[in-house]
């Protein structure tokens, strides 16, 4: 290790002495760690909500519902107020100039910006 | 006692460049600092009592730790692990927390990105975490063995079982905690401002975090749960929009765009607008307010060297050298002229010598002479002699118009050459036949031997001269042939010329709508190549699929195919129902002339269209700047570049934020417009007093009147002012408003907790070892920290 490394005191040292099981103990090298740990869906799946009154506060039972006002419609490239969408790429855009820009991207360009709106196609 | 550690910058910091808006270009003032981590190691671990809890916020985006009853937290830094390997030695170490990426160079970073225990605001993965814990604690000053402090831990609202018991067993099994906590950091804020008289004993308090909005009503100075309500939008998305928008906007930037940088940009320059669409309307109209809003961040760009212009000597040496160069070559060439010229003329001199010997020699030896020569008779002689003089001449340097002199000897001797030609065949005699060059021969002594063999000879020669005369013929038709499509290209080369200049004075005339015409034309023409070589590449595809040699059922994907199949079972159908009389009649068999008609139009057609799209690009390219040449192969990086036509400049190099530095945050308030169907920050309030399980007006005037506002994103200028506007469209008429600010949104949670922890009753308040193993996960489930204490 360079000597500067050491002296930031970047690396985490492999032996800490108020552990009591040491990282290299608990996971050996060689087993694969990514598996072990559920995702956020697969924890809320266990944890069974269902099972307990719908009143109790729970993880599920907070979430925000949909918004109930009307959405708003901005130009995808430059954000202004866009009335009009392209019917052949499904973008938003605000008056003639942009929508020269928008007929003229390539259509990897197309995808991102629907994809910054979560309505991009997404083939799986 | 607080540490400083000023070397250790956030990363980023040393890349700045200047920024300033477009219309003053002065230098702005920083009005918020960027975050310096504090990690430097503290030494007064063994100072503190075991009693004395240690207070950890475990954020999405920072961890706080420090001790209880203190003001500021000991450590903070960012909560992410990077994996990297050592370049030399090859180690896998882990790296807590942001660096100096001076340091890291040392590292090969490629395959490790930084990773971070969350999931949403959920703790999942207790591997990283544990590394967090460590590098925590070991930063804190721990040694020792074991942590003998009870340790105050926050989580998120309604916190998983899970994830919660994964916690516990990890505080208490890897490092021997005596006892823990678990409560909301929110809360904890709420309640150090409530002491402070920020906030009442019934409020709202709204917290917009790293990934999660939560709004949670307090009544009698305890969280109501059952009221709370969460979206899943925060500081990571804003950031994560500012950084997609500006990478499309410059995609040849895209590197320089990296997530801290991007982070420090939104915290620099990013507001939220009162109203989105007016704010939207100043920029689109280009007023001056939008100019002055407008913020510009120039790259560092070199200019290229500007290319001096050469001095006098420059210019005289460059002269002296070529001119002694050109004096190199003459003489070179001189001397090559002149060695020429005496070859040819040694071979003129024996050429000369020879003719002379042969006119001495008697004429029935002449073959025999000439045998040892090489030359088979005297015209050979003759005609090389004047093809040397020819040539010699030419070597001697004559003037060009000798040479149209000599062409049209050339012509000349070519009607000579061709006597024949214009001789019908009976009339040719064996003579000419004999020697087609030169008519006169010495007749003298074949006379009479010649009258016997000609009437034998005559009946083959006849055949020989026709041979000649259609050798003459070909030749003729042939030179023929060459000038005129010489003719020809001329004709067309002034065609074309007429063209251009037709086509030129189009352009001048009206440059845009010429531009355009060009376009579409060259749209129209890429589209066909495209489809022709799609449907070529499909049909390819599927006859290299197949070993049986015809065209499956689902494989047909061609046109032409298609038509063909068309044809053959309509011509199959287009019979009586019983017998298949295809083909009695002759007419049928015109079917088959029809599909292969279909392919032979096609290649035909590619090709001229090839040629006339490439011709229209170069135009194209010739008079629009902006204009990028579609690539033939498909890789998406290159068509992200378009050529630079024009000098880079200055301008090339500014990364401009205009509307994107309100376009971003408004997604706090419409998670819609990234695609999240939920409610935004004004209406959650709404949304969480509906869910209140009693209905009461006055308690609900009392928790309009106090809106507390915490957590890292309420630090948007303008946030204020539209939360309230916006809570005030969705109450009713009157109600009072009251939207206050944390004294400190991002350090207030842990200040909150640290005071908490430093009561005398924050023992009861926590759990042991003993009763999490005990009392099981139902009970831990339902543990609740109490807040007033």
């Amino acid at each position: 290790m360079e000597a500067e490394v050491i002296e930031a005191e970047l690396v985490l040292p492999t032996y800490l002495s108020f552990k009591r099981v040491q990282m290299y103990e608990k996971y050996p090298k060689g087993q694969s760690r990514g598996r072990h740990w559920k995702h956020l869906k697969q924890i809320l799946q266990a944890e069974n909500y269902q099972n307990y009154p719908p009143d109790e506060p729970n993880y599920v039972n907070i979430e925000s519902p949909p918004s109930m006002h009307p959405c708003k419609r901005l130009c995808d490239m430059t954000g202004y107020k866009a009335p009009y969408y392209d019917p052949r790429t499904n973008l938003r855009y605000a008056n003639a100039e942009v929508f020269k820009l928008v007929r003229s991207l390539p259509s990897e360009y197309v995808q991102r910006y629907l994809a910054l709106r979560n309505a991009a196609v997404v083939l799986k | 006692m607080v540490c400083f550690c000023s070397q250790l910058n956030r990363p980023g910091q040393r890349h700045w460049s200047i920024i300033f808006s477009t219309a003053s270009r002065e230098r702005l003032k920083k009005k918020k600092m960027p975050f310096i981590s504090k990690i430097k190691r503290q030494t007064d671990y063994n100072l503190f009592p075991s009693s004395t809890p240690i207070v950890i916020d475990n954020g999405a985006s920072y961890f706080r730790i420090g001790w209880a009853g203190e003001t500021e937290p000991r450590v903070i830094f960012r909560n992410i692990v990077q994996r990297p390997r050592h370049k030399t030695t090859g180690e896998t170490v882990s790296i807590v927390g942001d660096h100096d990426p001076a340091l890291l160079k040392y590292f090969d970073c490629t395959r490790s990105g930084p990773r971070s225990a969350f999931d949403n605001d959920v703790v999942y993965q207790f591997e990283i975490m544990e590394y967090i814990l460590d590098f925590a604690f070991d930063r804190l000053g721990a040694n020792g063995s074991g942590i003998d402090h009870p340790v105050l831990i926050t989580e998120c609202v309604c916190n998983p079982v899970h994830s919660r018991s994964k916690m516990a067993e990890l505080l208490f099994e890897t490092y021997g905690v005596p006892s823990v906590a678990f409560g909301v950091d929110t809360a904890f804020s709420y309640k150090y401002n409530q002491q402070h008289g920020i906030c009442g004993q019934d409020g709202l308090a709204i917290c917009p975090g790293f990934s999660t909005t939560h709004v949670i009503p307090f009544v009698g100075g305890e969280p109501v749960y059952r009221g709370s309500c969460r979206t899943n939008i925060g500081g990571y998305h804003v950031t994560d929009y500012l950084k997609q928008l500006l990478s499309l906007k410059y995609p040849h930037h895209m590197a320089r765009l990296t997530w801290e940088k991007v982070e420090d940009l939104k915290m620099e320059h990013c507001y939220i607008a009162p109203d989105y669409f007016s704010e939207a309307r100043l920029f689109q109209k280009g007023t001056k307010e939008a100019e002055d809003k407008t913020r510009c961040w120039q790259l560092p760009w070199v200019p290229p060297p500007t290319e001096e212009p050469p001095s006098e000597e420059e210019i005289a040496r460059k002269a002296a050298i070529k001119e002694r160069q050109g004096q190199r070559l003459r003489e070179m060439a001189e001397a090559k002229r002149s060695s020429r010229i005496n070859e040819l003329e040694n071979e003129l001199h024996g050429l000369g010598f020879l003719l002379r010997q042969l006119e001495q020699v008697e004429a029935n030896d002449i073959p025999s002479f000439l045998s040892a020569t090489g030359y088979v008779s005297k015209q050979e002689i003759e005609s090389s002699l004047a093809k040397v003089t020819q040539s010699l001449r030419k070597a001697k340097g004559e003037p060009k118009s000798e040479q149209a002199e000599v062409e049209e000897k050339t012509e000349a001797s070519m009607n000579e050459k061709y006597p024949l030609i214009h001789i019908p065949d009976n009339m040719l005699t064996s003579e000419q036949v004999l020697n087609p060059k030169e008519p006169k021969l010495k007749k003298k002594k074949k006379k009479c031997i010649i009258i016997a063999i000609v009437i034998k000879l005559l009946l083959a020669m006849v055949s020989i001269q026709l041979k000649e005369k259609r050798r003459q013929i070909f030749l003729k038709t042939t030179t023929e042939g060459r000038q005129r499509a010489k003719q020809k290209r001329v004709e067309e080369g002034l065609e074309r010329e007429r063209k251009n200049q037709e086509d030129e004075e189009r352009r001048l005339e009206n440059p845009e709508l010429y531009a355009e015409q060009m376009r579409a034309k060259y749209k129209e023409l890429s589209e066909r190549i495209d489809q022709r070589k799609r449907l070529k590449t499909n049909g390819s595809h599927t006859n290299g699929n197949n070993t049986s040699g015809g065209v499956g059922r689902g494989e047909r994907l061609n046109a032409a195919q298609r038509e063909r199949m068309r044809l053959l079972t309509t011509a199959a159908f287009d019979r009586g129902k019983g017998e298949d009389t295809f083909g009695a009649k002759d007419e049928d068999w015109q079917l088959y002339k029809l599909m292969s008609r279909d392919n032979d139009d096609d290649d035909e057609g590619a090709e001229a269209d090839e040629a006339e799209l490439a011709r229209v690009s170069s135009r194209l390219q010739e008079i629009d700047p902006k204009f990028v040449p579609k690539q033939e192969l498909v890789p998406p990086q290159s068509a992200a570049e378009a050529p630079r036509l024009r000098p880079l400049t200055k301008e090339d190099f500014q990364i401009v934020l205009g509307v994107e530095r309100f376009r971003c945050p408004e997604i706090l308030y419409h998670p819609n417009l990234v695609g999240i169907d939920q409610v935004g920050l004004d209406e959650m309030t709404g949304v969480s007093i509906r869910r209140l399980p009693s209905k009461d007006e006055d308690l609900e005037q009392r928790l309009t009147s106090s809106i507390f506002m915490t957590g890292g994103c309420c630090l948007f200028p303008g946030m204020s002012q539209r939360l309230e506007a916006g809570i005030r469209m969705i109450r009713p008429c009157g109600a009072p408003i009251n939207v206050v600010r944390a004294l400190d949104p991002v350090l207030d949670a842990w200040r909150g907790a640290s005071l908490y922890a430093a009561k005398l009753q924050f023992t009861e308040q926590t759990f042991t070892r003993m009763d999490y193993y005990e009392k099981g996960e139902d009970w831990l489930r339902r543990y609740q920290l109490r807040y007033t204490l």
